[in-house]
């Protein structure tokens, strides 16, 4: 253990009912690095944070911090204790302030009952440091001015361009993480915890957070930064600890092992990044979209006279960026968004404007964007989740009546041959409780099993992690075999590539370039993705597409 | 016409306090997450339990006291039941509702022939002199400043307050309160406790100062108006100020109407369609409807409102809080 050890976390064991969250970990961190810890969607990494911030209390294990043994009863302790975590759902309160999310709990009294107020108060300095009268004034008061003035300092500081009286819910996504990491630099830490803290923001806010984060190393605070992705690994990480089923697999320097190295320690087995896409040959049509326009939530135009066509056994990949559509064209392919115009014919049979059921019927299945809110009943078992498309088939009972049996062998049936993990009983476990990849296995054993043929997955391995992505590729491409027509949907270009037999890229709601995975220009889909005009390289007749390629390579 | 106004803004002030106070102690229940729909059980404790101290000990002030003491009493249960327990915040609020009733009409049986000498009124000098208003505003019992003064008091405390914005956010978000150790099990009793005393002050001026007499099933579903009224006010104090003189308003029209005539002379067009219509609106049984009928439209307002997520109902309103279940 060397001197420069700031938390030691030694045999951390907790328990939830059948599951060993936490098995004996051991995690030590140094002063001044960022420290990674990776593990899958459900390996206790969350858990062991939550351990270190109070929040649960572990069954066996110690925790030193800065040499002292700690006694983490809440998070209280722990924020007195100098750690402060930022979470993966933001822990903000969208209707106040940001100097209000961020004094919270502090007990901040107005301005004139402050101890360090000196001249700016009237009232005398022997009343205003009665211990008395500081509690008093620290509950039945409340003063933001010198507050906001030490937060504007700290984001400064930083590099955090934060309007301190702004309301949480005027700021974006990035700013709002910055708010939150304010909070734990308001009360002084001296280790921070981030909690998959680019789930929710772009590459560029990604970028910038990593640059805040070596600042604040700069500075002496410690970082311990949870992630599943190992891009992020290399970027920002000095040293890694790997968690696999609850267990510490291994710690790090990162500088010391590659990539694959450790998806092999996360995952336990070898991962492979390369898919292996077998020639499959096209049949008949199973969509024809043409012409087909239809709005978004708020009424404006998302989707104007696209044509497309899926056939048997073919991916069609669709890229592009966030917004421009994909989510209007995934629920219309679906069914659950009505066109405004065109006519959609699945299997020979025009169903344009049909409920949701038809296109059910008609063997539509749909992977949709937002797995909790749109993919499943959260609060209901795996079995209703699992049969949910199917329950009323002839197989699970007759004449109005269901037979419960039946349904759990089905459920049972998808739990193991798509592997979902976490579930200890098909009829007590509820969706809602499974880990992100988990559920998103769950959502595709669903829809596929009942072999349809037309499949829309819009995102299915967003968020999700490596194992249970290569899990979900392999999957598609298996299902694509069986003659299933596929959309998919992805904003990532390697998913994009790796699975498609032809790539449509989609900008403002039009198509506005088609290729194939062997003849696409990387750099050309990425101008069309944003609005770049095609135009512009096709009126250059020196960069044709193989050359562009080439140099982007070089 | 004049004194009719004066008459009029006087019952009113008498019965927005009602409102105003039920009101008031439900916002910041529900403020902090927790509804209550006992507010009417707890104003009838207090209403029986003020006015049976009061002619046990003859002292108004003592019997306002155990009004408050008695809702708070009903109000640990229901935060017993509801954060304790977490069972369903709906479900306990009503059946306190039915309990209080219960046992105040049990209880109360024997204290319906009793008088009392209530709250006196107090004129404020000189304001009381001002035309219309003066009277209604300025001669009233101290509970009715009182209530105004709470206004002042809770708008502070919820706005300008470390207590106050604590109670707030466990009530947007108690798992983000509690990771910034503020104790959600604490506050939310105490947010409940307080509106429980408020209350049980409701009831206690029913019964100690508005009609100076206790009958069964006096409070007549004011504890729920109360309830609707924090939704009218958008949870809210200041605009609860001026829900509880909107309703208190319809109240007082029922009491006074009978000396107030709308019908159209016998002459002018349309009488004879107007005026039966006119005297059946004015009817006191139907005018009695108003407040309720008044609600009904404040709830389908607030629902419809809901839909565009622009109404200010406390996020983690109805929701339960224990750490280690997620």
């Amino acid at each position: 253990m060397s001197e420069n050890t700031t938390l030691r976390m030694e045999g951390i064991l907790k328990e939830f009912p059948g599951v060993v969250a936490n098995d004996h970990v051991d995690l030590s961190v140094e002063r001044g690095e960022i420290h990674g810890l990776l593990g899958e969607n459900g390996a206790g990494k969350s858990t062991l944070m939550k351990i270190l911030y109070g929040l649960y209390s572990q069954d066996a294990g110690d925790v030193y911090f800065q040499g002292e043994r700690l006694d983490l009863d809440s998070p209280q302790d722990a924020i007195d204790a100098g750690i402060g975590m930022v979470h993966q759902h933001f822990m903000l309160i969208p209707r106040l302030t940001v100097a209000e999310n961020v004094v919270l709990g502090e007990r901040e009294p107005a301005t004139v009952f402050r101890d360090d107020a000196g001249e700016e108060s009237w009232l005398p300095a022997s009343i205003r440091n009665n211990g008395l009268v500081q509690s008093l004034a620290g509950t039945f008061s409340l003063g933001l001015d010198v507050p906001e003035q030490r937060i504007q300092e700290l984001a400064d500081r930083y590099g955090f361009d934060i309007d301190v009286s702004a309301k949480i819910w005027e700021l974006d996504v990035g700013q709002q993480q910055r708010v939150e990491i304010l909070k734990a630099l308001y009360r002084d830490v001296d280790l921070l915890i981030l909690d998959e803290p680019t789930a929710v923001l772009t590459p560029t806010e990604a970028e910038r957070l990593f640059e805040s984060l070596e600042r604040l190393t700069d500075e002496g605070l410690s970082i311990i930064f949870i992630t599943h992705k190992l891009k992020e690994v290399d970027a920002v990480v000095d040293r890694v600890t790997v968690l696999r089923e609850g267990k510490n697999v291994g710690t790090a320097e990162v500088s010391s092992v590659t990539r694959a190295d450790l998806a092999e320690m996360m995952v336990g087995r070898e991962v492979l990044f390369e898919i292996d896409r077998e020639a499959v040959d096209l049949g008949e049509p199973v969509l024809r979209a043409s012409g087909v326009s239809a709005e978004d939530d708020r009424g404006i135009e998302a989707l104007s006279g696209v044509d497309l066509t899926v056939r048997q056994g073919e991916v069609v990949g669709i890229a592009g960026v966030s917004g421009n559509g994909q989510k209007e064209l995934a629920e219309v392919m679906a069914g659950i968004r009505d066109p405004t115009a065109g006519e959609l014919v699945v299997s020979g049979t025009d169903i344009t404007g049909a409920k949701p059921k038809r296109f059910v019927e008609n063997g539509v299945s749909f992977v949709p964007e937002d797995r909790l809110r749109y993919g499943c009943a959260k609060d209901l078992s795996v079995m209703h989740n699992a049969t949910m498309k199917d329950f009323d088939g002839a197989a699970f009972g007759d004449r109005g009546f269901l037979d419960y049996g039946k349904l759990e062998d089905y459920a049972e049936t998808l739990v193991d041959e798509f592997d979902v993990r976490g579930v200890r009983d098909v009829t007590e476990t509820d969706a809602g409780d499974l880990s992100g990849g988990n559920l998103q296995k769950l959502i595709l054993a669903r829809e596929i099993y009942r072999n349809p043929d037309l499949l829309v997955a819009n995102q299915p391995t967003r968020g999700v992690d490596v194992g249970a992505i290569e899990f979900i590729r392999e999957t598609l491409l298996e299902q694509r075999k069986e003659g299933t027509g596929i959309i998919l949907l992805s904003e990532d270009l390697d998913e994009i590539f790796d699975l498609s037999d032809r790539i449509l890229v989609v900008y403002e709601g039009e198509f506005v370039h088609e290729t194939t995975p062997a003849e696409a220009d990387r750099e050309r889909i990425g101008l069309e993705m944003t609005g770049g005009s095609g135009d512009e390289s096709a009126s250059d007749p020196t960069a044709s597409p193989a050359e562009v390629t080439q140099e982007s390579e070089s | 016409m004049v004194s009719f106004l004066a008459g009029l803004l006087d019952a009113t002030v008498q019965a927005a306090t009602v409102l105003l106070l039920a009101g008031l102690g439900e916002l910041i229940s529900e403020r902090a997450g927790v509804l209550n729909l006992g507010v009417e059980g707890m104003m009838l404790v207090g209403a029986l339990g003020g006015f049976i101290v009061t002619v046990v000990t003859g002292s108004y002030w003592l019997g306002f006291a155990a009004g408050i003491v008695l809702g708070m009493l009903l109000a640990l249960v229901h935060a017993f039941l509801c954060i304790t327990l977490k069972s369903n915040q709906v479900i306990s609020g009503v059946m306190l509702t039915l309990l209080g009733t219960g046992i105040t009409t049990f209880f109360g049986s024997a204290w319906v022939e009793e008088s009392i000498d209530g709250f006196p009124q107090i004129a404020i000098p000189f304001l009381v002199d001002i035309p219309v208003v003066g009277e209604a505003f300025f001669r009233s019992t101290a509970t009715d400043y009182l209530a105004l003064f709470m206004v002042v008091v809770v708008w502070y405390f919820l706005n300008h307050s470390n207590l106050g914005l604590e109670m707030i956010s466990v009530g947007e978000d108690p798992e983000m309160a509690d990771t910034m150790g503020v104790s959600v099990f604490r506050l939310r009793y105490l947010a409940v406790l307080i509106g429980g005393g408020f209350a049980g002050a409701a009831g206690a001026h029913l019964s100690l100062a508005f009609s100076q007499l206790w009958v069964p099933g006096m409070t007549a579903g004011r504890g729920w108006i109360a309830v609707a009224l924090v939704i009218f006010a958008q949870w809210r104090p200041r605009r609860m100020l001026v829900g509880a003189y909107l309703f208190g308003l319809l109240d007082a029209l029922q009491l006074r109407s009978q000396s107030l005539s709308l019908t159209l002379g016998p002459d002018a067009p349309l009488a004879s369609l107007v005026n039966p219509v006119v005297e059946f609106l004015m009817t006191p049984q139907i005018m009695g409807t108003y407040p309720y009928l008044a609600t009904i439209v404040v709830l389908a307002y607030a629902v419809i409102r809901t839909k565009s997520d622009r109404l200010a109902v406390p996020s983690a309103l109805l929701q339960s809080y224990s750490r280690e279940t997620d």
